[in-house]
């Protein structure tokens, strides 16, 4: 059944034409148009359809019919159109690679881990100090999961439910391990100012966004949130999520094979003294500037 | 035979000059061909037959419903003009026209020589091209419920219990569901047929993880057509069945469900929406990147999203039916697997803006209708977001602004990306390019004709317009609104002549184009054109995605980084 | 044209999966999603009939029957099989075998709708019990048909001595869809006869 790559030399074998499958299908469409008109056109798309059946099959066996075609074309050559000027040398850091080196997938499930724990310290201190129970922000958070607790009071909410405990865990569990997985992918590409960025940069970003939305996610807790003590525990997120990821080794990338020898053998000590310096890979390079 | 002229426009062509073959004989060979440049170019021509005819269609409501209390055609006639128009271009355009185009560009991106089951690509053209015929003999020969002549009149999705011989006597029902079916099969085969050229055909070193992004969308695609259209087919046996031997499947009276026709159909009408869409990505993922003059941003996550969107596809149908009254789970469960498939869609968009990124963007006609696609794809992609929360669907469902929606899709996404195409590959096909000077006219007249009519129709839509009307009175304050979108159909008519003009025009006195015009990097622009029966006089050899730059680089080819990912870590270790 | 030869080994062999079994499992699939919608369809009129007579009364398993279609599905196995060992003869047997058992399923289908259309006055146009047994016992059917049609060919070139070791990739994508067949009416009979009694 492999006839796909036959020798050049003896001609190409193709598939010869053939109207069959063009009667079979007129065939069947005319079995069909006879169901609509009248029952001689179905009889007549009858035959059609058996004697195209025949053709084909003895087209295909038991050898499939072919034809050779000599071939006559002249080569093609291939070359870049945009050759107004001398090419520059290759230069080995043309090409943007990114990135060369990364966290595993489990660095931002520590860290999400991690972070989720240090959150809920400053949510329990504030708990135990505004509202004299470690349980109100836990109950608050898994409020937005029910809607029989959209209107309960301060010392329902103060009480310990085994409900609100598993919603929170659930809630806050994911999103912390959504996170984490965003730092550990995001990290790499933000090397400057690391405690800035994961510390105080993404934690004021994501409660800018919150504060706006929150309202519509869940309306109980925009009524009793404690800005102040949300971005402390926000700030200890980052920090301790930031600082569990960057802990971490980061592995290469299979794209780090295509650095140059000197910095893969490491005589660039500092990757980063080598970032590229053209942005793109634009062949158009070769045109004049 | 590659000096040769192609013959697309062939029959009159070829019998204006003496020494060419005869005009029976070019006829025999295009009837008898097996070819797969020949079969795609037969489905890209009877496609934009039937998407001229279609758009006429399109013109006539327009016209229709540009005033209020018109009467230019009668409700029945109108009835008989959407159903057609909307059979006509999900199954006789735009199924057939990606069809076509990868029917010819698949075997030639791989390396092939044809596709997999020559015969049977031949057979299901045909097949879909009766299937097409009969549809619109219904015009001539179909008695329906006003006697003879009456087209299909239930609506292009033929809601149950409609459809069943007491509501819609005479034929004209089943004029519709056989051109359905018979598309259906034809649809069946050359999905099946790009399957196995895809899996089985691939020239040395083109392994999967090298395949041009296009056709790897054209394989989810085809999946997806197995799945989709499959049902499709058993729901038009069955209601075959109701119509001629008495079953009950959609019969109420007999204790049948009219909704388990609205899930059936709709479980091949959603998917069918992405069957149509894919194609219009695959496009972008070549077109894009070659005139940014960068290599494709994100690669594997182009793959991943693509597979991602084909299994998402199939659990959303239920969006459509929001209005039936599903119940709160399932409700809540079309919503939300509505929304996550725009998350891959939204990578996709990222991956098309990254690719742009740094690049160094020739604004061609080909970039200027894959840039308008980006934009205009975003935006439908947004109100279908708005659609697909339950309550808003609630209010809007079978609206106009659910027309536009869709519109958005299939002509700011599909048409703008097949304009796209055309540009791209006319060269390749003819020979010759296509004008730029007028395919800058086409673009503008269009961009500006089709965002009259679609921004626009969203307004209607809001103040309650409900599709489906013949008429409106005066007083419901959607006349200038109506206006204003039939006067946007008529520029993009004047825009789409211009186009059929620029086609044949450049066929005869375009600029001789050479094999690779644009200094493209897929195996179809290494070969001469027109390329010749055989397609490559040897077979190539592949080592990355792009095999033409590793041949216009040789000092910096793709291979050096495209590293085998799925290597065991320890042997990359080792090669450090 | 161009030799675009850079491919870094060139003896690396560059094998590709057989053309026709991937067509053959593509077919399968689209096949597959048209019977799912027929069982959906039957599960989904389950007991909703409005009136008689309900599958209770009328269906009896059909065993003897279900086992010489499951049984055939070794027979063209064994065909198969032994052409590729270039054994002839035992192939037309092993085909023989098949196409007996598979005519024996479709005698008794055909007996079942005799007995239930003439002894019980069930027909497609009765209830939604006959609307639904009928489509998909019948397409199932249609489909042991088109297989039996096939299988019947290649017995006739086998016995003619023009199926040879090089048809044994043909004669194994046609049984797959022999296999497929097989498989279905595994879900049917579940779903018409045990699930549905």
């Amino acid at each position: 059944m492999h006839v796909d790559h036959p020798k050049q030399d003896h001609g190409l074998h193709l598939p010869s034409p053939t109207a069959w499958p063009m009667v079979l299908a007129l065939g069947i469409a005319l079995v069909l148009f006879g169901m609509v008109t009248s029952g001689i056109v179905s009889a007549l798309g009858a035959v059609l359809t058996i004697a195209a059946t025949v053709g084909w099959f003895r087209q295909v066996l038991p050898h499939e019919a072919h034809e050779s075609v000599e071939v006559s074309t002249e080569e093609v050559p291939i070359f870049s159109s945009r050759t107004l000027a001398t090419r520059l040398p290759a230069d080995a850091t043309s090409r943007k690679i990114i990135p060369v080196e990364t966290f595993r997938i489990t660095t931002g499930i520590k860290g999400g881990i991690a972070g989720g724990i240090a959150m809920a310290v400053p949510a329990a201190i504030f708990s135990e100090l505004k509202y004299h129970s470690i349980w109100y922000a836990m109950n608050l958070l898994a409020a937005g999961g029910f809607l029989s607790w959209a209107g309960a009071s301060n010392a329902f909410l103060s009480e310990f439910h085994l409900r609100g405990l598993l919603a929170a865990l659930v809630i806050h569990g994911l999103t912390s391990l959504l996170v984490g997985l965003l730092y550990g992918a995001m990290l790499p590409m933000f090397p400057k100012y690391p405690i800035v960025t994961a510390g105080f940069m993404a934690p004021l970003l994501f409660t800018g966004i919150l504060h706006s939305a929150i309202g519509i996610v869940s309306p109980i807790l925009n009524q009793r949130i404690d800005w102040f003590w949300f971005v402390i525990s926000q700030i200890a997120f980052g920090l301790v999520c930031g600082f569990v990821v960057n802990l971490q080794a980061k592995v290469r990338t299979p794209q780090f094979q295509a650095l140059p020898f000197s910095v893969r053998a490491g005589l660039h000590s500092n990757l980063r003294e080598w970032e590229p310096i053209e942005p793109t890979d634009s062949d158009d390079k070769d045109t004049p500037q | 035979m590659a000096t040769q002229t192609p013959a697309i426009e062939t029959h009159n062509a070829a019998a204006s000059k003496p020494s060419r073959p005869l005009w029976l004989e070019v006829l025999h060979g295009w009837v008898t061909t097996v070819d797969h440049k020949k079969i795609g170019l037969m489905y890209i021509g009877y496609a934009l037959f039937f998407l001229v005819v279609a758009g006429f269609e399109a013109l006539l409501m327009r016209i229709q419903l540009a005033v209020p209390n018109n009467h230019f055609v009668s409700p029945q006639v109108f009835n008989g003009l959407f159903t057609v128009h909307g059979t006509t271009m999900v199954f006789f355009v735009g199924m057939p026209i990606l069809f076509g185009f990868g029917n010819y560009l698949i075997p030639l991106m791989i390396g092939a020589r044809d596709m997999a089951f020559p015969r049977l690509n031949a057979f299901s053209f045909w097949i879909s091209a009766f299937g097409g015929i009969l549809l619109y003999y219904s015009y001539i020969g179909g008695s329906g419920l006003y006697g003879a002549g009456s087209a299909p009149d239930v609506g292009w999705f033929a809601y149950a219990p409609l459809t069943s011989r007491v509501f819609s006597p005479g034929h004209s029902t089943d004029y519709w569901t056989l051109a359905v079916l018979l598309s259906g099969v034809g649809t069946i085969g050359t999905a099946l047929n790009i399957v196995a050229t895809t899996i089985s055909m691939r020239c040395p070193g083109m392994k999967m993880s090298r395949l041009p992004l296009l056709v790897w969308l054209y394989l989810v695609t085809s999946c997806m057509t197995f799945v989709a259209v499959g049902p499709l087919t058993a729901a038009q046996i069955m209601l075959m069945l109701d119509r001629y031997a008495g079953s009950h499947f959609f019969d109420t009276q007999a204790g049948g469900s009219a909704v388990l026709w609205m899930h059936f159909f709709w479980i091949f009408g959603h998917p069918e929406v992405y069957i149509l869409v894919l194609p219009a990505f695959a496009f972008a993922n070549e077109i894009i990147p070659v005139f940014s003059r960068k290599a494709i941003f994100g690669y594997p996550a182009m793959v991943a999203a693509s597979v991602g969107i084909g299994f998402i596809s199939l659990g959303v149908w239920a969006h459509h039916m929001f209005t039936v009254g599903l119940g709160p789970g399932a409700n809540t469960f079309f919503v939300l697997a509505t929304m996550v498939i725009s998350v891959p869609t939204g990578i996709k968009i990222f991956n098309w803006l990254a690719t742009l990124w740094g690049g160094k963007i020739h604004f061609t006609v080909s970039m200027l209708f894959a840039i308008g696609f980006l934009f205009q794809f975003l935006v439908a992609g947004l109100t279908g977001i708005m659609l697909s929360v339950a309550p808003f669907d609630w209010q809007l469902g079978n609206s106009y602004f659910v027309v536009a929606h869709f519109h958005y899709v299939l002509v700011g996404a599909i048409l703008f990306m097949l304009f796209s195409a055309f540009y791209y590959w006319y060269p390749k096909v003819t020979g010759r390019m296509l004008s730029e000077h007028l395919g800058k006219w086409h673009f503008w007249l269009f961009v500006i004709g089709f965002h009259l009519t679609f921004d626009f129709m969203h307004i209607p839509g809001l103040l309650g317009m409900p599709r489906r009307i013949y008429t409106y009175e005066a007083d419901r304050g959607w006349m200038i609104w109506n206006m204003i979108v039939s006067s946007g159909a008529a520029i993009q008519a004047v825009a789409t002549l211009l186009f059929v003009f620029n086609m044949v025009w450049s066929y005869f006195k375009g600029a001789v184009a050479g094999a690779d015009p644009w200094d493209a990097w897929t195996l179809e622009w290494s070969t001469t054109s027109p390329p010749p029966a055989y397609n490559f006089a040897k077979t190539p050899t592949v080592a990355s995605r792009r095999p033409l730059w590793d041949l216009k680089h040789p000092e910096d080819p793709d291979s050096n980084y495209e590293t085998e990912q799925h290597l065991p870590r320890s042997s990359q270790e080792e090669s450090l | 044209m161009s030799d675009v030869a850079l491919i870094s080994n060139p003896n690396e062999e560059w094998v590709l999966p057989s053309r026709g079994i991937v067509g053959m499992v593509c077919l399968i699939l689209a096949e597959a999603s048209i019977f799912i919608i027929f069982v959906v369809a039957y599960i989904f009129y389950m007991g909703k009939s409005l009136a008689g007579p309900t599958p209770k009364e009328v269906l009896t398993l059909p065993i003897f029957t279900s086992i010489c279609l499951l049984s055939s599905s070794l027979t063209v196995h064994a065909a198969v099989s032994a052409l590729s060992r270039s054994k002839r003869h035992l192939c037309s047997l092993w085909l023989a075998a098949t196409v007996l058992l598979g005519g024996i399923f479709l005698a008794g289908t055909a007996h079942e709708w005799y007995d239930l259309i003439y002894n019980h006055g069930l027909t497609i146009s009765t209830n939604l019990f006959g609307t639904t047994f009928y489509s998909l016992v019948g397409l199932h059917a249609t489909h042991v048909l088109v297989g039996l049609i096939m299988l019947a060919l290649a017995l006739w070139f086998s016995l003619r001595g023009q199926m040879t070791h090089e048809h044994t990739e043909k004669l194994e994508v046609l049984s797959l869809y022999w296999h497929f067949v097989d498989g279905v009416w595994v879900i049917v009979f579940l779903v018409v006869y045990v699930l549905g009694r």
